[in-house]
């Protein structure tokens, strides 16, 4: 197996003195800061993970609890069919209505958001700063504050739901518009359209699908969230699992968890579906279903025959545009649209006149939860939880990215070495796409006892569903060109991926991974309230004890991480261009 | 270290009966070519002719549907492995689109060329020896731009990228320079250097060059030898020095890009006539 090459040749030995004729490689300043506040970040997430103590005795430990546990607890149970009927139709069309009163919400927020479509740059500061603020306040909190105001029933959790989404839905929104090809809006204004009327017909048509995409991938996480609002009062699902779980019965309160966990799964489906018909063929979701919907449409093409423009006999007649398969279909998913959000309105039984009471509770409201104080608590004790909350979050966060790195690498076409491996990594993403985390937490808590590792576990493991899917997509989207300009110099499949695939890609991977941290945070806040550890724990405890003020006190510390991590990102983003 | 004189030329490429179908398109139609050590080979053709292709089957990025591939002595579609990256690191390859590693420094782009010859994968600047980031700077040097090494590749400009893409293949230690259409992208002042340099380090490394382009007369200007392609068939392989007018309207009629440039031509050598 001697090679039959001829003898290596080197081109010019090294001439004297290029290194010292070389340029010295740059060093600014803003850079090494950078690296060293990444080190730093990465070093305290070694450093959570070792102090949460996940470790494999522990797990073991947690398996034996798990097994204790379902012994003493028996089977699960699930609440009769009609009462079971009647929570989830609670649930969902809390969930529906809080999502839709965010997309209508986002609409104008976005337009005075984007830079291109703002009528000046102070509507563009205060909108994106309304964006960040309903971003950093999870909606349990929101959910408090609105309870206090609103006769029970659904509408609290609806305005938590749509408040808080607004933040997201509307920052996406307004990223999609600064992004749309300028040259039609340009045409339209050139043919004296109005302001409005240059948004309406130049720039909405262009972000309609990211829009609705959106949109549907809010409604995933809202459904998936909502548990939580039940902890703190909200009618559905989640209220009758924490009775459950309060009240010991942990056969049902599981039994609760599971349909839940079913809810959340056909949700997906049903998102991805619409996904798929409404945004047409061109679309590039990676679903199951996605995949499933495109091959149908492929393998029979005859549904939709392509009928030539024939031009109509007289102006009048093509007045009425002819039923096509898309316009049908459009129509059809148009109508059921509308009767979900007709149905998830009428079932949340919303009591319209506390629109007309509340506002006279608002004054007396804001006076509790005014000024901010840690009340009988003390500071040490709460920067101590705080402490807990960002440490859960960052070693979930570094557990995701080292596991999301293998998996989507290796669910990425130009990294796997086979399409089999790819088909197989990207199904396991899918997988564990699936799997709404705080459900998981919830379930890892109660059944293995340990709070604060079973609570981290969980949301690692909910993170890599969606890291691994964007470094997968971010890994694939790179350009080809110099991956095979490696390969032509004779260089290995992993020296191809680190020298010239994970490079195009880092800065990407940086912003999903600071993505993730940001919601991790939130996340892990979430986890203290169903027993995760951390400040959570705080949070809910005082809204129970009526201790508004410390509730504010501990949302201000939640907002400044927040915004302190959001800035980290944004500073990340300009230095590593 | 060039070639001494007295070896006898040896063959170092050798096509025969070469043929490549892409589904039902035909890229390459039996092709025969040889080309010896140090020559200087420009293969000229229309758009879709096949002209990557065959660059492609010699570095093995693509294999053949039928025929034989031998460079450098080896049977290059049965290689795999360590072998076909020993073979490919012994081959440069210049990219019409220089694929440059947008977001890494102009030496590290370089330095990538020397990833054969090292184990294992490398991400910074940091990760490579010293020996070799010498070297790099050498052949940057050469190119004229040792003053860029530790700027980004992207801030560079067209001509400047291909440079720093000659400088990634020279580090690989070749033996044979392929270059698919490496000026096509380039103004005409970058296009001169660009082929000026490539030319240069041929003659001074003993290099064998296979260049594909599409304009008659930069071919004419560089090449040794000129070979013309068309629908995936050698129509054309002729030397390129000491050429008559006659060969080189034959050479415009045979393979010629352009009406354009075959009017250029026609009204360039009746003006020549008529003074
Ligand atoms: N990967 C591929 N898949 C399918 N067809 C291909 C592929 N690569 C090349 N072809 C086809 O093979 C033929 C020859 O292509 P090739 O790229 O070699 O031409 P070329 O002479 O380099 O053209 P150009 O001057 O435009 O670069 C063309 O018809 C092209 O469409
Ligand atoms: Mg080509």
């Amino acid at each position: 197996m001697t090679s039959t090459l001829p003898p290596r040749v080197t081109l010019r030995p090294p001439a004297s003195g290029v290194a010292e004729r070389a340029p010295r490689p740059r060093r600014e300043p803003e850079r090494i800061a950078a690296v060293l506040t990444l080190g730093a970040l990465v070093i305290l997430a070694i450093g959570s993970l070792v102090d949460i103590d996940i470790s494999l005795p522990r797990m073991l430990q947690s398996w034996s609890n798990a097994e204790r546990f379902f012994e003493r607890v028996g089977a699960v149970t699930f609440p009769e069919t009609g009462e079971l009927l009647t929570l989830t139709a609670q649930t969902l069309g809390l969930v529906l209505t809080g999502t839709l009163l965010a997309a209508v919400l986002s609409v104008p927020l976005a337009y005075l958001a984007a830079s291109n479509t703002s009528p000046g740059r102070t509507w563009r500061v205060v909108a994106r700063f309304l964006g960040v603020l309903a971003r950093a306040v999870p909606d349990v909190v929101l959910a408090m504050v609105f309870v206090l105001m609103f006769s029970l029933g659904s509408l609290p959790g609806i305005l938590a739901i749509g408040i808080h989404s607004v933040g997201m839905i509307s920052k996406m929104f307004a990223d999609a518009i600064e992004q749309i090809d300028e040259g039609p809006r340009l045409a339209i204004r050139a043919s004296g359209a109005s302001t409005l009327q240059q948004f309406t017909a130049g720039v909405l048509p262009q972000v309609l699908p990211s829009w609705v995409a959106t949109v549907l991938h809010r409604n995933d996480i809202n459904l998936r969230g909502s548990v939580i609002l039940g902890y703190v009062g909200v009618a559905g699902l989640g209220l009758e699992m924490s009775y459950a779980f309060k009240s010991l019965e942990y056969g049902r309160g599981l039994g609760i968890a599971v349909v839940i966990f079913v809810l959340c799964v056909l949700m997906e489906i049903v998102s991805s579906t619409v996904r798929a018909v409404m945004l047409g063929s061109g679309n590039t979701a990676t679903g199951p279903f996605d995949r499933l919907l495109r091959r149908f449409r492929r393998s029979a093409p005859a549904l939709t025959p392509r009928r030539p423009l024939t031009p109509a006999a007289t102006p009048e007649s093509a007045l009425h545009r002819p039923w096509t398969g898309g316009r049908v279909r459009n129509s059809i998913a148009g109508v059921l649209t509308a009767i979900a959000i007709v149905a998830g309105v009428v079932v949340s039984d919303i009591q319209w006149n506390d629109f007309l009471t509340f506002w006279s509770r608002v004054p007396e409201v804001a006076v509790r939860f005014w000024p901010p104080s840690f009340g009988s608590y003390e500071v040490a004790t709460m920067l101590e939880a705080m402490r807990e909350t960002i440490m859960i979050a960052l070693a979930a966060t570094l557990m995701t990215l080292v596991a999301s790195t293998v998996i989507g690498s290796l669910a990425a076409r130009n990294v796997a070495p086979n399409s089999t491996t790819r088909s197989g990594f990207r199904l396991l993403l899918v997988t564990v796409r699936g799997i709404p985390e705080l459900i998981l937490a919830i379930v890892l808590i109660v059944i293995s006892g340990l709070g604060t590792q079973a609570g981290t576990i969980a949301l690692a493991v909910g993170g890599i569903g969606l890291l691994g899917k964007l470094i997968a997509d971010s890994l694939e989207e790179v350009d080809s060109g110099p991956e095979r300009a490696l390969t032509a110099t004779g260089a290995t499949r992993l020296q191809v991926y680190t020298g010239a695939t994970v490079p195009q890609s880092a800065q990407a991977m940086l912003g999903h991974t600071f993505y993730l941290l940001d919601t991790n945070i939130r996340a892990a806040t979430l986890l203290g309230i169903v027993g995760g550890g951390g400040i959570g724990y705080y949070l809910l405890n005082s809204s129970q004890g009526s201790n508004y003020a410390t509730v504010t006190a501990i949302v201000l510390m939640i907002l400044v991480t927040v915004l302190v991590i959001e800035g980290l990102a944004i500073w990340m983003r300009r230095v590593f261009r | 270290m060039p070639t001494t004189q007295s070896t006898p030329p040896e063959t170092v490429v050798e096509l025969a009966g070469l043929s490549k179908q892409f589904g039902s398109t035909t890229a390459l139609d039996g092709v025969s070519l040889t080309v010896r050590r140090g020559e200087v080979v420009v293969l000229l053709g229309l758009s879709g002719s096949g002209k990557s292709t065959l660059l492609r089957h010699i570095d093995a990025l693509d294999l053949p549907s039928a025929g034989s591939v031998k460079v450098l002595g080896e049977d290059v579609p049965a290689l795999s492995g360590r072998r076909l990256r020993a073979l490919r690191s012994r081959v440069g390859f210049i990219f019409q689109q220089f694929e440059l590693v947008p977001s890494l420094s102009v030496l590290e782009n370089v330095l990538t060329g020397a990833l054969a010859e090292l184990r294992g994968p490398r991400l910074g600047l940091w990760s490579y020896p010293k020996s070799k980031k010498l070297r790099a700077l050498a052949h940057l040097d050469r190119v004229g731009l040792l003053d860029r090494a530790y700027q980004r590749a992207d801030t560079l400009s067209g001509g400047q990228q291909q440079r720093v893409a000659i400088a990634r293949a020279l580090m690989q230690n070749p033996s044979i320079l392929l270059a698919d259409e490496p000026v096509a992208s380039l103004d005409p002042e970058s296009s001169d250097q660009v082929m000026a340099l490539i030319r240069e380090i041929a003659y001074e490394e003993g290099l064998t060059v296979l260049c594909s382009l599409h304009q008659v007369d930069l071919a004419i200007a560089w090449a040794d030898r000129i070979v013309g392609l068309r629908h995936g068939a050698v129509v054309l392989d002729m030397p390129a020095t000491g050429l008559s007018k006659a060969q080189v309207m034959e050479i415009y009629g045979r393979v010629a890009t352009s009406t354009d440039e075959f009017e250029a031509v026609q009204t360039e050598l009746m003006n020549e006539a008529a003074r």
